[in-house]
């Protein structure tokens, strides 16, 4: 593929908390319309990673490429780019409406956007209750619908499915399709392989390294791993 | 019961502020009432007569514990525009042909003048003055009886040959109302913006919603600029109805004209609001910004020297309080609100919570920008 066309190049990553080394020269592309899953247990550090790659957090060595900008010299690339954390991270005193409203205000999106994403999200009914009183459900509907205001070319999706009612998840993963369709990347951290299979590459986080695998594969070595924890004697395993 | 206080103990901003906190408030105000009276007085002597007898009067002044001449203009209005300037505090003025009238036995008057604008200053130096004129009336008759023999008429307009009259300027009844209410309402305005001030900027990075922020690349320092500008414009919005209220209803004194406090005023809560930010930036959350806070804003006002004058405060904390915007605001709300001394004298005032302003939002900044990274 065409390297103008890479939306994020990672070379050799490495962020160290103190003593411990979360992520140990990772290194990666992502191409318009992929969806790539970061797949890793508590602590394996894919907050870390998304939240580099969305520009939140430093990182102690390597080079992070983002829709063409080097994310240590340039913020621009962020006015191309949305994110939802895996921590409730919207306004918990404002409504819906407000969260919107002012996230659109730090987007430079207008009133159309906020149109789209009520709709996209069908948000329409719950547009004056306190972010902070939203179900789990809805408030990712919320999350998605604020990181898709400024029509973005670039997501980060951490845990975006996870623990939410069937329909919510349903609406977002409908909701995404045409984003992919039209060029889109996406980048998404998710703990719980059988959401795998939505996307086209596996990225799976251990030990502060990152291997990759077709969803298939990486399903089948979450089994195997968990086959061999089995004992002998185990009932299930008979 | 037994889990709060552990938690008491545990929390170990709220442990140091409960176990030191009025511990240190003791030392601090005991520092700074130590003197327990105000000692040298900034005294100013004009001596219209020039002769052997009033400078007699001047070494005496010059003599006594309590006051201290610090200068000796030429004349009358020269004495006006150093108290006016709060650089004296007492002005005493020999009349021409003192010398004379004592001489002659006539009744002469030596004109004390205190600046009565600060009621605490005001009382210690009028107690002092007094103890000085009665020294000296009571010298000057008992000398001239003591020499001439005279029959007791004469004596006693003798011995009340020199007389002196004090005049309290500013505030000449010492009126507490004039002197404290607008001031202590003023504390508590300050109090409470500090307060507010001092989590601009935690409030802000020590949530998640942060993420919001960073993610959107939002310009830090415009979301800053216009989040302290709606906590200026409020802190000016609550403080303009305590300034009608006090000064047109209760027709507090205003020397100067009400442009020039508003004005003055909104520096205050400028330089106010940069101390609060830079607190906010260097504290770990929000609860220990408010505890900064609280800890500024509690001692300020009795730190500011407008009850106590900052002269009579231990000699090392005399330079400490001056860091202080409020010590700025509230002396120069005291030379505004009772002589209005004019730009040339209040600029220094002006600039300073400027300058406070600029430094302190300056280092937010820096220290904002160090914890980010």
């Amino acid at each position: 593929m065409d390297e103008q066309q890479v939306l994020i190049e990672v070379s050799d990553l490495v962020q160290k908390f103190f003593l411990k080394t979360v992520l140990n020269g990772i290194s990666f592309r992502l191409f318009p319309g992929e969806s790539l899953g970061i797949f890793g247990l508590r602590g394996s550090g894919k907050t870390t990673l998304l939240h580099i790659l969305a520009g939140v957090d430093r990182f102690t060595s390597g080079t992070v490429q983002v829709l063409g900008c080097n994310i240590c010299k340039s913020q621009r690339f962020k006015q191309a780019t949305g994110l939802v954390t895996q921590e409730p991270s919207l306004f918990q005193d404002l409504t819906v409406l407000e969260n919107l409203d002012f996230i659109a205000g730090l987007k430079n999106a207008g009133p159309a956007d906020i149109e789209r994403v009520i709709d996209q999200m069908e948000l329409k009914d719950c547009l004056r209750y306190p972010a902070a009183a939203l179900d789990a459900g809805l408030y990712q509907r919320l999350s998605l619908a604020c990181a898709l205001l400024n029509a973005p070319r670039l997501m980060f999706l951490d845990e975006l499915i996870k623990d939410i009612d069937l329909y919510s998840r349903h609406l977002m993963l409908q909701g995404l399709e045409p984003f992919l369709n039209s060029g889109g990347g996406l980048v998404c951290g998710f703990s719980n392989i059988e959401f795998a299979d939505y996307f086209d590459r596996v990225g799976w986080l251990e030990k502060g390294q990152l291997e990759f695998y077709e969803p298939q594969a990486a399903r089948e070595k979450w089994e195997l791993l968990l086959y061999s924890f089995k004992k002998p004697g185990d009932v299930k395993n008979v | 019961m037994r889990r709060e206080f552990s938690y008491m103990w545990r929390d170990r901003g709220l442990r140091n502020i409960l176990l030191l906190g009025p511990l240190l408030g003791l030392f601090l105000f005991m520092a700074i009432y130590h003197t327990q009276n105000i000692k040298d007085i900034p005294t100013a002597i004009v001596d219209l007569d020039r002769s052997s007898s009033s400078r007699e009067i001047a070494e005496k002044m010059k003599s006594t514990e309590d006051l201290k001449v610090v200068s000796y203009p030429a004349n009358y209005q020269q004495m006006e525009e150093l108290i006016r300037r709060g650089e004296i505090i007492v002005g005493v003025v020999i009349p021409e042909n003192f010398a004379r009238d004592v001489a002659l036995h006539r009744h002469t008057r030596i004109l004390m003048i205190i600046d009565a604008s600060n009621t605490a200053y005001a009382t210690n130096a009028s107690t002092a003055v007094l103890g000085v004129t009665r020294t000296i009336s009571a010298e000057a008759g008992i000398k001239t009886l003591l020499a001439q023999g005279m029959d007791p008429v004469t004596a006693r307009n003798t011995y009340m040959a020199v007389d002196f009259k004090e005049e309290g300027w500013f505030n000449p009844t010492l009126n507490y109302i004039y002197f404290l209410v607008l001031a202590m309402a003023l504390n508590m305005w300050q109090q409470c913006c500090t307060i507010t001030a001092s989590i601009n900027i935690i409030g802000e990075t020590g949530v998640k919603s942060w993420l919001q922020i960073k993610a959107a690349g939002f310009s830090k320092g415009r979301l800053f600029f216009y989040k302290s500008l709606a906590h200026i414009i409020t802190f000016m919005v609550l403080v303009i109805p305590v300034y009608i209220f006090a000064f047109g209803v209760f027709k507090l004194p205003l020397a100067c004209s009400f442009g020039t406090l508003l004005l003055f005023t909104l520096l205050f809560a400028i330089a106010l609001h940069s101390v609060g930010t830079l607190m906010s930036s260097a504290a770990n959350n929000a609860v220990d910004s408010t505890r900064f806070g609280m800890m500024v804003a509690l001692p300020s006002f009795v730190l500011s020297g407008y009850t106590w004058p900052i002269e009579a405060m231990p000699k090392l904390l005399q330079p400490v309080v001056w860091i202080f915007p409020q010590t700025w605001f509230f002396q120069g709300f005291n030379y505004l609100s009772f002589k209005n001394p004019g730009w040339e004298f209040m600029g220094s005032y002006f600039c300073a919570l400027l300058i406070i302003a600029f430094i302190c939002y300056s280092l937010a900044s820096l220290l904002t920008a160090w914890m980010e990274r």
